[in-house]
Parts: structure tokens; C-alpha cells; sequence
């Protein structure tokens, strides 16, 4: 049974538009769970239409159903009037369907002109290779989306957005009908962002359809024509995006309200003595003249692009990257932090925003993960690790952070996105810090988990934690912090505190043109705005 | 997502602290292995199950065996270390060289035991010190492993060459047997100093901080780094091991052939540590010191019972080289099929 | 275009070649003869060709060890399997035999990795063992110096001949110019044909070429045909250019051809890799060897300064990328230039 909403009816919809693709009453069960129960969707003609859901609400079976990769358990598909019981990978590009997955499937090691011609090289079944071809369809390829890239640059030297663009573009040169696209906007910028939209905006002008699956709600307000949402594999939405406003999809997409205006933050008495004090840090093409304060049970939020310096002064707080000069205090006392040991014997911890690479050992257990960084509390009289020990503490912060997992003994690969976050905050968590620096904490984590963690995160100051929170998620930041500082190439230029700014505000702000310096490291001597 | 999410996945990594004395499936694979072949070599030949041969293979194994376990240790951080068997060379060449050149002649009995004592704590320390050049090029500098302690196999058996201006160094006094030729309660004593260092590394390993994060550093260094763990330091105390463990493989080949020379075992020594290694399953992460000392019986056991069975026939000895390749291929092969099977449960 | 080559690789070691050249020739004029470069290709024909054959290996993301098996089973199993029959004839039909049981031979490793989804590190490890023990137990044991009739004289016809003060008569050995061909087929099927673009495709992303429908079984099977190819013609070579036919021969090099194509610039995770910067790795090598002879140091401590020049070649570049991670990335400050 699919629950349309009232107001929407899609044959009428379909009648007045061209429908390219139609799927219908899809079922799909891996074992016992099932992914997808019996859902319809339809793609038409020149729209761009969100797929909106969280992570297992079965948006990804949809797409590999569409794609050829999974054979649906029931239904079926008409694309271009054709009726298929299953579509094969092959079938679907043939239908003009082209996916452009979060790793753009790029060959980082083979030059721009090459990753663009690559494809139409096997299509044609040619053995040889005509470099002045690969160079013409490259041209041709970047003409069509009106973007210049250098041809012989390889592809590891570009930055991810320019990356999506190659990717786009291999798409359109497959003649590509509908262009479905998974999370296209996780790594990028805030102006990439924007540009991204520009030439997606582009696109649907020439008549091209877009499947835009994403579970960023500001984005989805934005760029959507129509906006289909999935819960627990089904579809729960299916309208017109106008009008549609992110707390009425959150309720669609988690079946309960989430409520911004309800939360309650801890104080900061503003007579207690900092935590944290920088004075006048700086590195070398990462940051010049950083100066702030943290005090306890504050959450201190850093807003800036990527790029701006964010991640390098949480890097150099961390260690990893140690301030070229400066000063640093902790409960008032002046601390040198040049490794990442100096970092956590004062108490700080660092929850990266590559999770995958930088936080987590997948194939090693849950247990493991947790106490990897307080291993050395868990050993008895002789030296040796306590096993006993080792577990209770792992099964302690699984019941604390409520991870959802039958046992700790698992590999973390086997973890959803939100539990294996809460797997890196345990890690740091455990080892009792007095300063947690969390970058990105909630990056491809979805809505219900994110709330989650926004909770953890205000409870985790309230009990007398100092916090500070890298971001570029504004409302995020709306939902922690006390105060938000604004980074702009390399400085901090603006201190707000969360009541004297509205989200628009700051978001206008952060995307405001950064400062071109011809050389920044010359004009280090100009103080900044503290 | 949800296929990911909901995929039920069974722990590949059971051989951990906390899950001590769990066999795992390669244990159980190596042990059939070495059951198979002692009964097959067993009943074709009853020279095999004697006490004579099993005291002469407990003298072979415990050199090739050390050295695998110097080679094993580097391999679950995610390295190699090429210069294991220049390291054992050299640690004997110098020790060598100690006792005939500095040690003066004519001593009595009771000195000429003290410069022994000397001689093996300068094979160790010329370990420890290779140790210390593998460990800060790969660790402190970033050089990759392979690359780092290729360089670092010509450049010690370099030393050993100049040293010994390329000749074999003999002439030793005779208490150095007692390490390499001797045996205590029937058992040869560098077997017993085997098992005594093969069970030191499993306890360093399964149950110490040292080896857990040596483990977690294997699987990712860089989310090993970002959890506080000491890249570098782990890193230049694994090499350090790794050349402690080398020059007891040395001092062990220099009493039992009492001499030393920068030429013995070559490459093919260090292929064949890394080809047990493979064969007990170790990989970055992962990797345990019993699959270890399974895979060098299995070794032996081959290399002996062949040997025997082609008593006679030219090049016999050349045998093992060939069984020891294809057994390893059958044990991939067999090991392909276990994980399919356990894919589709 | 210019910018472009000073960055890559190849010129780094070309520099290196260049200044090596000219140091030794400082300590030693005689190192600048005809005769000395002659020297030192002859000593390079086999490695060239050996790792021209691994090289697509590498690129492709493996690391095999077993080519120098394979060179040696072939060559000398040919050797035994032909003299044994009074075989009297022309060189060819050895090379004719030996390729063939190369490229079977490459192919089992290649089934094995391709089938079974195995490393090609492994196999090749149980590949060398296996082969050479093969030779050692069923072919034989001892060395063999028979050499027949009608290519007595291979080992001295050269394309270019010339008088030297110190050594006499000497010559460009006539396999230079296979090494030439060979280098430059290899240099065109990874360059002009999509089997040689897969190769780097499948080092740069194996998962998205297989996704894009790059054939990766057969193209990995042709790298290791490829592979048992050459080390067939090497071994075969390298049996009549020293008029020895041994069972073990090149049993401690294969890491040494590898440290030369890893210095060439190909990395060793894959990915990259050229024939040029192969070539250059191959002769930098041989020149430290035939160099070191000329300068004066005893000959026991010339492998000592190989290691050393080694540990340096390997450190600098290692040095050079950890002080480039020792600064921030912050990009918005390079915006505009």
C-alpha cells in the first residue's frame, strides 16, 4: 500500500508532463529485512525531483533497482514506454539512465580528457586509441555544461567539485536521459554547492531529468521541482516541492516532529576561568593570528568553507599539525602541543570529519575501536591488558551512547553511518577529556541519528565538557553552540553569539566572497577581529 | 544503505585478546595440513616418526622460524622487512669477528666463557641497531617499508662484506656450540629457545598495549595516528624486535655451523620467511603468532619427509622448494572456497 | 610543456644519471669511453628486458616476484630438453620454445590470481618457489656450458664495433636492439591501445574499471603472458651472452629489478609508471655498479656504498613529502593566482 498524500495524483501529473520512467510497486527483501514495500515512482521530462530519506529508508535499493544492479522481488519498470520485470545494468544505460555515485568513479591517476573520453573508447570496441579524439570528445564534453578544466591535469589533483563536474559530463556524453545523483553535495563547499545547482539548473533547461537524492533539507528547499520521501521502505511523500518547508519533511521522513524551538542549553557561567586559550596562533599557510577563548560547559562553534583554515587549527590544537607560533592555555597554564600525545595527556580529544579514514579501523571489532585510545588504563599489575576490563569498558559506552548493535564483537563495518560516529565519540569519550574538538560530527549521518547527537553533544557541555564544534551546517550549529566564530582565509573575522544572529544571517555571511590575499603570509602583523 | 545496514556480518577477526584459546579457521586448515602430511610421511616411511628425526628437525626449524616471526611482526603493521636475514648475518659476522679478532688467545676457560657472553650481546645490539635504522627511515622519515629496508638489506650485508672482505669467518671457541648444537633433556636447545621467543611474542602481541596498537596501526595507520597512538614509536619498536629477533637467528646459525659469513641464505631466506608468513594467513591487522609456528612445522615436516622419501634420487634436497610452492597454492585455493562458502551463509 | 618535464620522474632520474656520470668521470676519466658505456648496457640488456615485462604488472597495482623463475626454467629447461637431443642448430628455436613456456607459465599465475581472487604478491611467491625447485629436482641441478654449433658465436656479434686500450676488442652487443624494440612495442600497447589504458585504469581504480567494463581478467592475463614472455627472452639471453645455462640464475634479483622500476617513478601501489623512467632506473643501477669498480673503492665495500646510495635515494623524496605535510591547505589564500 503506498500512502500518497492527498493533493498529489500522479496520473494527472503525468498527463501533463512527459513521464520517462516509471516504476511500479516495487518490492525488494534482502533475507528477512525488507528494503523496499511496494513503492511506485516517476521521473518526467525536464524535473528535477528530491529523493528524500535517511540512511535505510531504502532510497539506495531504489537507485540500484533503477540502475539494473538489484532485480526487484516484485513490480515493474516502464522507461521510454518500454516494460521491463528487470532492468540489467546494460539496458539501463541503454535507456539513457546514468548514475553518478559519491565516488564519481574516476580513474584519479589518468588525466581530465581521458577520465571524460574514456567510456565512448570501450563503447566503440576499438583497440587503439586516438589521443586527438579523447582530447575533442573532452572539449565537447566540457562545452556542454560550459565549464573549463585543464585536459592533461590528472584527475588527483582536482578538487572534488571539479571532480563531480567530470562526472557529469561522462554522464552526458553516455546520452544520458535521467542523471540520478547520490549525495552529490557531501564533500563540497558551500559554493560548489551553488555552482553544482547552476549547471543542474542548466541541465533541466536542455530537458534533462534529475533524480537528486539527498537527505540535506536546505538543499532539497532549493533546488526540488517535486520531493519524494522514504521511511522504513515506503514511500511516505510524493508532491509539488513548493511549499514544502523542512520540518514538514522531517515529520515525513522520521514520522515524528523534531523540534528546534525546544531545546534547552546549558548555561556558561561566564565568571569561570577559560578552559581553553589561544593567543595569537598562527601556521604556516593554514591560519595567522587566532585568538579565542573556551570556557566549560560552553559548545564554541568554527564556521567557515572548506579550505578557510577550520580543519587546520583543529589540527594544530590536536597536534597533528603543530602551530608555527603562538600561545596556548590550558585552565589557565601555558601547554606546548606538538604531537598528538601532548594533545590527549592535557585532555583534548579530536573527532576527524573523515570518519572512515582518519577515525575508525573497520574490520577491528566495536570493543577495539572504543578503547584503542585508553588501552594503556586497561592492563593489570603486570603490564598486561586486562580483557575483562577491556570488554565492560567497550559494553559500558554501548549502553551509554545506546549504539544499536547485537554485539561489540562485531566490526564496525557493520555499522550504520550515525552508530559509527558514536563509536569515534566513545573512543574520546572513554578516555575522559576536558576538551573535545568535533569536526563535522554529524556528516552523512542521517536525521534521526543527527538529533541524537546534537542531544549528546549539549549534554556531553552541560556536564562541564568544553566543546568546539567545526561546521558549515548552520542549522547544526544553531542547535549546539553557545557562540560561533567565522573563519575566512585563515582568520577569524566575525564572533557571534547564537541569539544575536538568525541562520539566513550567518549563512550569508559564510558564503560571502573570502578575501583575496596576494600574500598572506606578509600580512601576518594585522591583528585579527577577536 | 538498508542492503548494508541489515547485512549480517560475522567477526573475521576472532583471534584477539579477551577471545583467548578460540581456534580459528586457518588453525584448524594448518593443523589438518600438518596431521595430512606426519601420517602420509609417517607410513611411507618408518625412518620419519623417530626420535633421530625429530631431534634433527627441531635443529632446523627454529632458525627459519624466528626469522619468520622477525618478518611476521613487520607484516601486521602493514610492512615488510626485506633486511631480516642481512640483519642475522651481519649481527654473526660481528660477533665473529669479536671473538677472533678481539678476543685474545690462550685465555682461560672460565674468561673465554665471559667473551662469549660478550659476543652473543654484541650480536644482539647490532640486531637492535639494524632495528633502529629500519625503524626511523620507515617510521620517523616515511620511507615505504619495502623500499626502506631493501636499501637496508644491501647496505648491511654491505657492512658484513667489507667486514669479512668477503671470506668466512671460523675459528670460534668451542662453548659456542652449546647455543646452536646442543640439546637439554633431549630436546634440542634452539628449539626450546624457539618456543620460548615464539611464546614471548604471542604474549607481546595478544595480550600487551604494545601489541594491540601494533595491531590497530596495521589495519590504519592513519585512524591509529588520530587515536593518540605513537605511529612512530610502535613503529621503530616493531623493527627494533624484528632485528632483536634476526640476530638470534644469527647467533643460532653461527654456533650450529660455527661461522660466519655475509652470504648465508641470501634472498631465498627472506622469500621463504615471507612465504610462512602468507601461508599462516597474516595480513595488516591481523595475524597470530600460533598460525605462525603451525606454518613452519608444516614446513619442515615437508622439507624432511621429502628429503627422506627421495633418499638417493639426484637433487632430492631441491624437492621441498617445489612442494612447499604448490602446497601454498593449494591452500589458497582451498582458502577461496572457506570464504565463498561463508559469503553465502 | 617545459615545466611539465622538469617535474616529472623521469628527469629527476635523468639528472641523477647525468650527475653520477660526472662525478665518477672526475675521479676517474677512463669511466668516459666508449667502451665503458658499452659495458654498461650489455650488463643492462636482461634487467631492461625483464622489467619492461614486470612493469605492466606494476602499473596494473601488482608485485611479482616469480619472473625470475620463470626466466630461468625456461631457459634452462629448453637448454637441457634440446642439448640432450644433440641439438646443433640456430638460437631461434630456443627462443621459440622458451617464449612459449613463458607465456604458459605467466598464465598460471594469472589464472590462479584471476580466478581465485588472489594477490599477485602471493602466487608469485609460491610461483618462484615452486619453479625453481621445479628446475632444481626435475631438470637439473649443475650448471650446463655447452653452447651449440651454430651459436658459438652469438655472444660476441655486435652492431658496433671498437678498439679499447685497456680491454681490447669490444662491441654493442647485437640484443640491444631487442631491448629497443621490446621497450618501444611495450611503450605503444600502454600508450596507444585500450588494453594498455585498462592496465593503468584497473592500477588507478580497480573497482570503477571494472564498472566502466574494462575487461580486468583478460587484461590481466595479457600482463602476465607479457611478463613470462620477456622473462623467457631475458633468460635465454642472458644464457647466451655468458655462455652458461644455470638452474638458479637471477634467484637473488627479483627485488633488485623491482627497486629499479620503483626508482624509475612507477609507485608501488600502482598507477603509474613509464618505460622511459623503467630504463633509467635499469641503467642508474648498473652505472653505480660498473662506477664503483673505477673509482677506486676496495672491491668488498662497493655493495656497502650501493646500500648507502640507496638508503639516500629512497630517504630524500620520503624527507621532501614529510616537510610538505608539515603546513596547513588552507586554499582560499592561493585563490587568484
Amino acid at each position: 500500500m503506498t500512502d500518497i498524500l492527498p493533493g498529489t495524483d500522479p496520473v494527472s501529473q503525468a498527463a501533463l508532463k512527459d513521464e520517462i520512467l516509471r516504476a511500479e510497486h516495487i518490492s525488494k527483501r534482502f533475507g528477512g529485512v525488507v528494503a523496499l514495500n511496494d513503492v511506485s515512482l516517476s521521473i518526467y521530462k525536464g524535473e528535477i525531483c528530491c529523493l528524500v530519506g535517511e540512511n535505510g529508508s531504502g532510497k539506495s535499493t531504489m537507485i540500484k533497482i533503477i540502475s539494473g544492479v538489484y532485480t526487484p522481488d516484485e513490480g515493474d519498470i516502464t522507461v521510454n514506454g518500454r516494460q521491463y520485470k528487470k532492468l540489467t545494468p546494460i539496458t539501463s544505460i541503454h535507456e539513457g539512465i546514468q548514475v553518478i555515485y559519491q565516488d564519481f568513479s574516476l580513474f584519479p591517476n589518468l588525466t581530465v580528457a581521458e577520465n571524460i573520453a574514456i567510456n565512448q573508447q570501450l563503447a566503440s570496441g576499438k583497440q587503439l586509441v586516438n589521443w586527438k579524439q579523447v582530447e575533442q570528445i573532452a572539449r565537447e564534453g566540457l562545452a556542454k555544461i560550459n565549464v573549463s578544466l585543464p585536459l592533461d591535469a590528472e584527475v588527483s589533483t582536482l578538487s572534488t567539485a571539479d571532480r563531480q563536474l567530470i562526472a557529469i559530463i561522462k554522464a552526458l556524453l553516455a546520452n544520458a536521459r535521467i542523471i540520478i545523483m547520490d549525495e552529490p553535495t557531501t564533500a563540497l563547499t558551500q559554493k560548489e554547492v551553488a555552482a553544482l545547482f547552476k549547471v543542474i539548473n542548466g541541465l533541466k533547461s536542455q530537458g534533462m531529468s534529475i533524480l537528486f537524492v539527498s537527505h540535506k533539507l536546505n538543499e532539497v528547499i532549493e533546488i526540488a521541482d517535486r520531493t519524494v520521501i522514504f521511511r522504513n521502505g515506503k514511500k511516505t511523500m510524493d508532491q509539488d516541492a513548493k511549499g514544502l518547508d523542512a520540518k514538514k519533511m522531517e515529520f515525513y521522513m522520521t514520522g515524528r516532529e523534531i523540534d528546534g524551538q525546544a531545546i534547552t542549553f546549558g548555561e556558561v557561567n561566564q565568571a569561570d576561568a577559560p578552559l581553553l586559550k589561544v593567543e595569537q596562533l598562527n601556521l604556516a599557510r593554514g591560519f595567522f593570528d587566532v585568538s579565542f577563548e573556551l570556557k566549560p560547559k560552553e559548545v564554541l562553534g568554527i564556521t567557515g568553507l572548506l579550505g578557510s583554515g577550520r580543519t587546520e587549527l583543529a589540527l594544530a590544537l590536536f597536534g597533528e599539525l603543530p602551530a608555527n607560533s603562538g600561545k596556548i592555555y590550558l585552565q589557565g597554564k601555558e601547554v606546548q602541543i606538538k604531537t598528538i600525545q601532548d594533545a590527549t595527556a592535557h585532555g583534548i580529544a579530536y573527532v576527524p570529519d573523515d570518519r572512515i579514514r582518519q577515525g575508525l579501523f573497520l574490520e577491528h571489532s566495536i570493543e577495539n575501536n572504543i578503547v584503542v585510545s585508553i588501552i594503556g588504563r586497561l592492563v593489570n599489575r603486570l603490564g598486561l591488558v586486562n580483557s575483562k576490563r577491556k570488554a565492560s569498558e567497550a559494553q559500558r559506552w554501548v549502553r551509554q551512547l545506546e549504539l544499536k548493535t547485537p554485539s561489540p564483537e562485531l566490526p564496525v563495518k557493520s555499522l550504520s553511518g550515525g552508530n559509527q560516529q558514536r563509536v569515534v565519540l566513545a573512543k574520546w569519550l572513554a578516555s575522559n577529556p576536558k576538551i573535545l574538538i568535533l569536526n563535522g560530527p554529524t556528516v552523512g549521518v542521517d536525521v534521526g541519528s543527527k538529533a541524537e547527537i546534537h542531544e549528546l553533544i549539549r549534554s556531553l557541555a552541560q556536564q562541564g565538557l568544553g566543546i568546539l564544534l567545526i561546521s558549515d551546517d548552520i542549522p547544526e550549529l544553531f542547535q549546539t553552540c553557545h557562540r560561533i566564530l567565522l573563519m575566512r582565509a585563515g582568520r577569524i573575522v566575525e564572533e557571534y553569539k547564537r541569539q544575536d544572529i538568525t541562520e539566513q544571517a550567518l549563512n550569508a555571511e559564510l558564503v560571502a566572497a573570502a578575501p583575496v590575499r596576494a600574500d598572506a603570509s606578509a600580512s601576518t602583523h594585522v591583528s585579527a577581529q577577536p | 544503505m538498508s542492503a548494508d545496514t541489515n547485512t549480517p556480518s560475522t567477526p573475521k577477526n576472532s583471534g584477539q585478546p579477551g577471545r583467548r584459546f578460540r581456534i580459528e579457521g586457518q588453525t584448524i586448515l594448518l593443523l589438518t595440513v600438518l596431521i595430512v602430511l606426519v601420517i602420509f610421511f609417517g607410513s611411507l616411511q618408518n625412518k620419519f616418526l623417530t626420535s633421530r628425526s625429530i631431534t634433527s628437525m627441531g635443529f632446523q626449524l627454529p632458525e627459519i622460524g624466528l626469522l619468520t616471526l622477525a618478518m611476521m611482526i613487520t607484516i601486521l603493521t602493514g610492512g615488510i622487512n626485506l633486511s631480516v636475514n642481512a640483519t642475522s648475518n651481519l649481527a654473526a659476522v660481528v660477533a665473529g669477528l669479536f671473538l677472533v679478532k678481539v678476543m685474545p688467545p690462550d685465555l682461560a676457560p672460565g674468561a673465554v666463557n665471559l667473551y662469549l657472553v660478550a659476543a652473543l650481546a654484541i650480536a644482539l645490539i647490532v640486531g637492535i641497531v639494524n632495528g633502529i635504522i629500519n625503524g626511523f627511515m620507515i617510521g620517523y622519515i616515511g620511507v615505504p617499508p619495502i623500499l626502506a629496508t631493501l636499501a637496508t638489506m644491501t647496505f648491511f650485508t654491505g657492512i658484513s662484506t667489507g667486514l669479512t672482505g668477503g671470506a668466512t669467518v671460523t675459528g670460534f671457541p668451542e662453548g659456542l656450540s652449546i647455543v646452536g648444537g646442543k640439546d637439554l633433556f633431549k630436546i634440542p636447545i634452539p628449539f626450546i629457545i624457539f618456543v620460548a621467543l615464539t611464546a614471548a611474542t604471542y604474549l607481546l602481541l595478544n595480550h600487551t598495549t604494545f601489541g594491540f596498537k601494533t595491531r590497530m596501526l596495521g589495519s590504519n595507520p592513519i585512524a591509529s595516528n588520530f587515536s593518540g597512538i605513537n605511529n612512530k614509536s610502535i613503529t621503530m619498536k616493531v623493527y627494533m624486535f624484528s632485528g632483536l629477533l634476526s640476530s638470534v637467528t644469527g647467533i643460532l646459525i653461527m654456533s650450529r655451523t660455527m661461522s660466519a659469513a655475509y652470504e648465508y641464505g641470501t634472498t631465498t631466506y627472506v622469500l621463504l620467511t615471507i612465504l610462512i608468513a602468507v601461508l599462516a594467513g597474516v595480513i595488516p591487522g591481523f595475524g597470530s603468532v600460533i598460525d605462525i609456528f603451525f606454518a613452519v612445522l608444516i614446513l619442515q615436516v615437508l622439507s624432511t619427509g621429502s628429503t627422506m622419501l627421495l633418499a638417493g634420487i639426484r637433487g632430492s634436497s631441491f624437492f621441498k622448494d617445489f612442494a612447499w610452492g604448490v602446497l601454498l597454492i593449494i591452500i589458497f585455493i582451498i582458502n577461496y572456497f572457506i570464504r565463498i562458502r561463508k559469503q553465502q551463509e | 610543456m617545459l615545466k611539465k618535464i622538469i617535474r616529472s620522474n623521469e628527469f629527476v632520474i635523468f639528472l641523477i644519471l647525468v650527475f653520477l656520470s660526472l662525478a665518477i668521470g672526475l675521479v676517474n676519466p677512463a669511466f668516459f669511453s666508449i667502451s665503458t658505456l658499452f659495458d654498461t648496457l650489455r650488463a643492462s640488456i636482461v634487467f631492461l628486458i625483464m622489467a619492461y615485462g614486470l612493469l605492466p604488472i606494476i602499473i596494473a597495482g601488482g608485485i611479482d616476484i616469480s619472473f625470475v623463475a620463470i626466466a630461468a626454467v625456461t631457459s634452462y629447461a629448453t637448454h637441457m630438453f634440446l642439448i640432450g637431443r644433440g641439438y646443433q642448430g640456430s638460437i631461434l628455436l630456443y627462443y621459440t620454445i622458451a617464449c612459449v613456456l613463458g607465456v604458459l607459465m605467466g598464465l598460471l599465475n594469472g589464472v590462479l590470481v584471476t580466478r581465485f581472487k588472489l594477490q599477485v604478491f602471493d602466487v608469485s611467491l609460491a610461483a618462484f618457489t615452486m619453479w625453481y625447485g621445479f628446475n632444481l629436482f626435475f631438470v637439473g641441478a649443475t650448471a650446463n656450458y655447452e653452447i651449440p654449433q651454430s651459436a658459438v658465436g652469438y655472444y660476441n656479434q655486435f652492431i658496433i664495433r671498437t678498439r679499447d686500450p685497456f680491454v681490447g676488442e669490444t662491441g654493442l652487443h647485437v640484443s640491444i636492439l631487442y631491448v629497443i624494440v621490446i621497450g618501444l612495442v611495450i611503450a605503444w600497447l600502454l600508450k596507444y591501445t585500450t588494453i594498455g589504458r585498462g592496465v593503468f585504469a584497473i592500477g588507478g581504480n580497480r573497482e570503477v574499471a571494472l564498472r566502466s567494463g574494462f575487461n580486468i581478467t583478460r587484461i590481466t592475463l595479457i600482463t602476465f603472458a607479457v611478463m613470462g614472455l620477456l622473462s623467457a627472452v631475458a633468460g635465454v639471453t642472458q644464457a647466451f651472452l655468458s655462455r652458461n645455462f644455470n638452474p638458479v640464475i637471477f634467484i637473488t634479483q627479483p627485488l633488485d629489478v623491482l627497486a629499479a622500476i620503483i626508482l624509475g617513478g612507477a609507485a608501488i601501489t600502482g598507477g603509474s609508471g613509464s618505460i622511459l623512467g623503467t630504463t633509467l632506473g635499469v641503467l642508474v643501477i648498473q652505472l653505480i655498479n660498473r662506477a664503483l669498480i673505477l673509482t677506486g673503492i676496495p672491491v668488498e665495500w662497493q655493495r656497502f656504498v650501493v646500500g648507502l646510495i640507496l638508503i639516500l635515494f629512497t630517504s630524500i623524496p620520503a624527507l621532501r613529502a614529510m616537510r610538505a605535510r608539515r603546513v596547513g591547505h588552507t586554499t582560499e589564500l592561493v585563490e587568484g593566482e
